[in-house]
């Protein structure tokens, strides 16, 4: 591990602070990512400024049941959220299916949103990697992509974004709060997260010192209906394969409004506008379902070895989606 | 069987002893052969107190690193070490050109460089060393050293490897024999391949009926124990050197170490440290000689301590295999002929690839009767690691695919699965392939017809399902729709001990003398203990033979003779049969003793509760009171029956000394649609010939029935180019208790009479009938053929 040095900020401002005015820091949370990152030497920071000690762990419902997440909430404290449970239960099922009973004590709401993909060429500093080391090339095109994206890829790069929760956050039109040097702002998921493109090296629109603060869940009041389904290769402790969040609203017989987020399938939580237009106002059958998602996954680009995720994608959206409306198959 | 008691060289004197070196182990348990006392190290290991190689420790000493290569086929032009050497901190940076002694070792042909040269033929191969007073120095250290590798096209298939032709398969279709391999550059001086085992019985062209031709594929299996590599070199200040060390076969190691350290065996001595697992993975050496190396040259204790990753480049794993076979039967359902090509990926160096394709070779159509045999079995090199000893050897590979083939001919036939195994079954008398035949029991019919007599777990009811009890388990991941239950079956032998010649043996000290009116033993054995209890047999073995209670374990270290390896499923026999010989040798002087103080006739006397007893159980005398102040030692060495090797162009011999047969049923729920599955139970029916220790028994069935399930279904390393994409416990998946199911387990005592107390090897052939019985089970589920293994949710979904 490179040597770098640590600090313990008071406060949000200090901590921005610190983190703006030396290039290459990091935040450090439950460390559950950065620590093993930068054992890898993947992550090699100079200074590591340690958010834990300034609260940000509360968490806050509004009358209409949004949320207010702390950034420092812990994975196993949010998932057992009565609040949670009830409103969202995809969020609550998303956190459960991820890592393991230890790991979820420590790690952290906005660690778990900005943890790193799990491309085994980022994690082996001893391979070019577009995404570590810009310009160096990206091997898993031709290597080992069984896991990685058919969704939002880029020739320089398609990583997964590993991360379970924030599927469930990208289905529920989820914010971030962030305070950065100059002052605070919001974004929504889809302005957090940046597509590869020529600079995988850039995943988030987050600059030096930008610390989250909180994740703010608007109410969703078909939230009720909602579930986080996960492949995976064993039936615990393991990264998703294939994953979805959906939540839907059947009024009078057809769909009146749904959310589908995609998981394992693209750089970042793949939110599926386009199965989600086309359901709307259609009657909630399998068949319908299946068209849908088959419409979002058109524009995937697979490879050999990971061109399974598509028609099991397909398979996870129907089954979801028909146990939520109880449409036969 | 016996030979007379050998001196043995005393170590040089310690001077100091390590923290976490092993003590004696000593509890209050009770109990001999035939019971279930409890384990002497159990109470240490729950309680956390047990110390592992990893938590030994000493003032002063230092900490050693290994570079390794990153290419898996380069030649080294150039190493500097200047920039690494003039760390701060830094002790001492070594390479190969530092090898005292021959640069080499390896367990069957002495192949691997201790400290690569020249060539370096896998990514992880060691090329130079680093010491320092901390570990992140050394650490740092290591990356400073600049080596100047000419890059090479790395040969990565088996078959290409050796110029056959390569099977062009697409996972589950047929596969056409392509053009011959380009020829591939030699990675060994004498080409690419380790061994070419054939046998060839009968008329491979006798007609059949039915014929059913398949491929198979098994993925590269690591042993994942969670104990790394670890171990502390003690220099003594004279040019010898103490080790302690996790390992499985300490005379073996030092042999080598000797080797390559140009030092005489009195003057390398080695202590079993704390062993976290082993399973195969540490037969071969992995820092003994680079520590020791690292402790001489500075003269101070040197501690190496591999983290995960180091680890899965640290020790040889299970050899992948790609296999061809061809099953041909009469209508009624008798096996005809079998033919078969199998080739083990050896990787980069040796190891024990030839023994393994000894194993696979001759057992490899299974426990079944056929008069016409053809296999060639080939184990090769290639740049992927190096592959060697792992439960099962050899054997778990080719189950995978001799059964699927049943399976298939029994579809092929409309044969009940088991009718057909069962018609087929080997029994005792029968002839194997190899052309041995079976001396004693082989109960390979009634393992499979009480699997299929006992009761089939419930079909899950709609309510309130558990779900943990689904598919995708708790990751909610299915609700039930879509899920189809197969069931699987497979039986399997497996030979223990070592064969083809080997002189396969064991020794044992054996001490008794009064200790406080009472008879105390100390049992001492160089046999390593890697969790699998052999200490508790120690302890059980005296404990009968000598009538005693009190029985110390001494620490296993090389002041006494070998105790073979701990592999092959040997140990209770082999090191368990030398305690008995030694504890009898013991008996008899006790009762030579004891004719000088009594007068009645002790030639039918007997040692029970501590007293010598006449056959109709009167109390002559205490043992203690025969002993007086005597120290009685006696050491013996136990061999079993020679085998031998077998005819290089017919593959025909008697080549093993036992067999073990074991036979799985698994019930599987499989959700098609997302290829998720759940073993929903594995039922177990296993001959072990007399259970010593009945608790540790069905505790050797679980573990091996998991870790081959776990073959089955989720462990592979994955190997691109060479290179392992998953050196870690995230990435490289093991079953955890949630894919773990429950094992209904029956377990028989045919005594062999051959061995000691007619036991049997326990601890292999569950690992290799699971796996296939689970595989034969998702294959019933979804009709899918599945020949490949582990078994991935995209193979279920057929995309
Ligand atoms: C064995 C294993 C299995 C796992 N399995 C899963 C799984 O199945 N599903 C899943 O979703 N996850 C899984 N994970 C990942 C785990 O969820 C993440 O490691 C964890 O959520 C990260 O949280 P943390 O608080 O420890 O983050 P840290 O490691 O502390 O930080 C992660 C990143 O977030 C940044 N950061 C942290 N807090 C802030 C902040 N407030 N503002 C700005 N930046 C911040 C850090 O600088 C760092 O870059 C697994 C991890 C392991 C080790
Ligand atoms: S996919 Fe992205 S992260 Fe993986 S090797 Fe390529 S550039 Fe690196």
């Amino acid at each position: 591990m490179k040597p770098f040095r640590y600090a313990r900020p008071g406060g949000v401002a200090e901590a921005v602070r610190s983190g703006a005015e030396q290039p290459g820091s990091r935040f450090l949370a439950g460390g559950t990512n950065l620590v093993d990152l930068m054992k890898l030497g993947v992550e090699r920071p100079d200074l590591v400024v340690d958010v834990g000690g300034l609260g940000l762990d509360e968490i806050v419902v509004d009358s209409g049941g949004g949320l207010r997440i702390g950034a420092n909430v812990r994975n196993s404290d949010l998932a057992v959220h009565p609040a949670v449970r009830r409103e969202l239960p995809m969020l609550s099922q998303a956190l459960l299916s991820g890592a393991s009973g230890q790991l979820r004590n420590q790690a952290t709401a906005a660690g778990n949103l900005l943890q790193r993909t799990r491309c085994v060429y980022f994690q082996d500093v001893s391979k070019p990697c577009n995404k570590r080391e810009p310009g160096s090339g990206c091997p898993a095109r031709q290597g080992d992509h069984r896991n990685l994206a058919v969704l939002g890829g880029s020739a320089a790069c398609i990583a997964t974004h590993p991360s379970d929760f924030a599927v469930a956050l990208a289905a529920a039109d989820a914010e971030v709060a962030v305070t950065g040097p100059a002052g605070e702002r919001t974004l929504r998921l889809d302005e957090l997260y940046l597509l590869p493109g020529e600079h995988p090296e850039r995943e988030t629109s987050l600059a030096p010192g930008d610390l989250i603060t909180a994740i703010v869940v608007p109410p969703l009041p078909f939230g009720t209906t909602s579930a986080y389904r996960k492949v995976r290769d064993r039936a615990s402790y393991a990264f998703a394969v294939a994953s979805v969040a959906a939540a839907i609203d059947v009024t009078d017989g057809v769909v009146r409004d749904v959310r589908i987020a995609l998981g394992a399938v693209a750089p970042k939580p793949w939110r599926a506008h386009r199965a989600e237009d086309a359901l709307r106002g259609l009657e909630p059958t399998a068949s319908a379902f299946r068209a849908a998602v088959e419409a979002e996954l058109s524009v995937a680009e697979p490879l050999p070895d990971n061109a399974f995720k598509l028609p099991l994608t397909a398979n996870v959206v129907v089954s979801v989606l028909s146990d939520l409306t109880g449409a036969s198959r | 069987m016996t030979t007379p008691t050998q001196a043995t060289t005393p170590a040089a004197a310690r001077t100091r002893t390590p923290i976490g070196a092993p003590g004696r182990l000593e509890n209050d348990a009770k109990g001999g052969v035939g019971t279930s006392p409890q384990r002497p190290d159990g109470a240490l290991k729950v309680t956390g107190e047990f110390a592992y190689s990893s938590d030994l420790w000493m003032d002063n000493m230092l900490w050693g690193v290994t570079l390794r290569s990153p290419h898996p086929f380069a030649r080294i032009r150039a190493v500097d070490i200047a920039a690494a050497l003039a760390t701060p901190g830094v002790v001492a940076v070594l390479t190969a050109a530092d090898v005292p002694g021959r640069n080499v070792f390896g367990l069957e042909l002495s192949d691997q460089p201790v400290l690569a040269d020249d060539v370096v033929r896998y990514q992880g191969e060691a090329v130079a060393l680093v010491a320092a007073d901390h570990p992140e120095i050394a650490r740092q250290a290591a990356k400073k050293i600049r080596v100047d590798y000419q890059v090479w096209e790395p040969i990565t298939d088996a078959r290409a490897a050796l110029g056959h032709p390569t099977w062009n398969r697409l996972h589950d279709h047929p596969a056409e024999d392509v053009e011959l391999s380009r020829s591939a550059a030699a990675i060994h001086p004498k080409g690419n391949l380790v061994r070419h085992l054939k046998i060839r019985k009968g008329d491979p062209d006798e007609a059949a009926d039915v014929v059913v031709r398949g491929e198979y594929s098994v993925g590269m299996q690591d042993q994942a124990f969670l104990g790394p590599e670890s171990g502390l070199a003690v220099p003594d200040g004279e040019g010898g050197v103490d080790l302690y060390v996790a390992t499985q076969w300490l005379h073996v190691d030092q042999r080598q170490i000797c080797t390559a350290l140009g030092l005489t065996p009195d003057q390398v001595r080695l202590t079993l440290a704390g062993v976290g697992g082993a399973f195969g993975g540490r037969e071969d050496l992995s820092m003994h000689v680079h520590g020791c190396m690292l402790a001489l040259h500075t003269g101070k204790p040197v501690k190496m301590v591999y983290n995960r990753e180091e680890s899965f480049f640290g020790h040889v794993h299970r050899h992948p295999a790609e296999m061809r076979y061809e099953h041909g039967a009469t209508r009624d359902g008798t096996l005809v002929f079998v033919n078969c090509d199998i080739y083990f990926d050896g990787g980069a160096y040796a190891s024990s690839t030839p023994a393994v394709v000894g194993n696979g070779g001759t057992m490899g159509i299974g426990p079944y009767v056929v008069p016409n045999v053809r296999i060639d079995a080939y184990g090769v090199y290639t740049n992927n690691p190096p592959c060697g000893a792992m439960r099962g050897f050899g054997s778990v590979q080719t189950a995978f695919a001799y059964e699927a083939q049943m399976d298939l001919l029994a579809a092929e036939l409309g044969m009940d699965p088991i009718d057909l195994r069962v018609r087929n079954a080997m029994a005792e008398g029968s002839v194997t392939p190899h052309g041995q035949t079976i001396d004693s029991p082989a109960p390979v019919a009634e393992l499979l017809q009480r699997l299929r007599e006992m009761p089939l777990p419930a079909e899950p009811d709609g309510a309130d399902i558990d779900l943990r009890s689904l598919p995708g388990g708790v990751a909610n991941s299915t609700h039930g729709e879509g899920v189809k239950r197969g069931v699987g079956y497979a039986v399997t032998y497996k030979n223990v001990a070592f064969s083809e010649g080997f002189d396969d043996y064991s020794t044992a000290r054996v001490q008794i003398e009064a200790h406080q009116g009472n008879p105390l033993v100390v049992v001492h054995t160089a046999a390593a203990e890697v969790g699998q209890g052999l200490v508790t047999i120690e302890q059980q073995i005296c404990r009968t033979e000598l009538g005693v209670e009190n029985v110390i374990v001494h620490p296993k270290n090389t002041d006494v003779g070998s105790g073979g390896s701990t592999s092959a499923s040997r140990q209770t026999y082999m090191t368990g049969g030398a305690v008995k010989l030694a504890c009898e040798a013991v008996r008899d002087r006790i009762l030579t003793l004891a004719r000088d103080r009594t007068d009645a006739p002790l030639d039918d006397a007997a040692l029970v509760d501590g007293n010598i007893v006449t056959p109709s159980g009167a109390v002559l005398m205490s043992i203690a009171d025969a002993i007086g102040e005597a120290v009685i030692e006696e050491t013996r060495e136990h061999h079993h029956r020679p085998t031998e090797e077998i005819d290089p162009e017919t593959g025909q011999g008697f080549a093993h000394v036992q067999y073990s047969f074991s036979a799985h049923r698994a019930v599987v729920d499989v959700d098609t649609e997302l290829g998720l599955l759940k073993v929903v139970e594995l039922a177990c029916v296993q001959d072990v010939g007399k259970a010593l220790n009945a608790d540790a028994v069905v505790g050797q069935i679980q573990g091996g029935s998991a870790q081959g399930m776990g073959l089955a279904i989720m462990e592979e390393i994955v190997v691109k180019d060479g290179k392992i994409r998953n050196p870690s416990f995230t990435d490289y998946l093991i079953p955890t208790i949630l894919d773990t199911p429950p094992m209904p387990i029956q377990v028989l005592e045919y005594a062999d009479p051959h061995a000691p107390y007619g036991l049997r090897g326990v601890g292999e052939a569950p690992t290799i009938s699971s796996g296939p019985a689970v595989a034969a089970a998702i294959r019933q589920a979804t009709g899918l053929p599945l020949t490949r293994v582990p078994i991935r949710p995209e193979h279920i979904t057929g995309t």
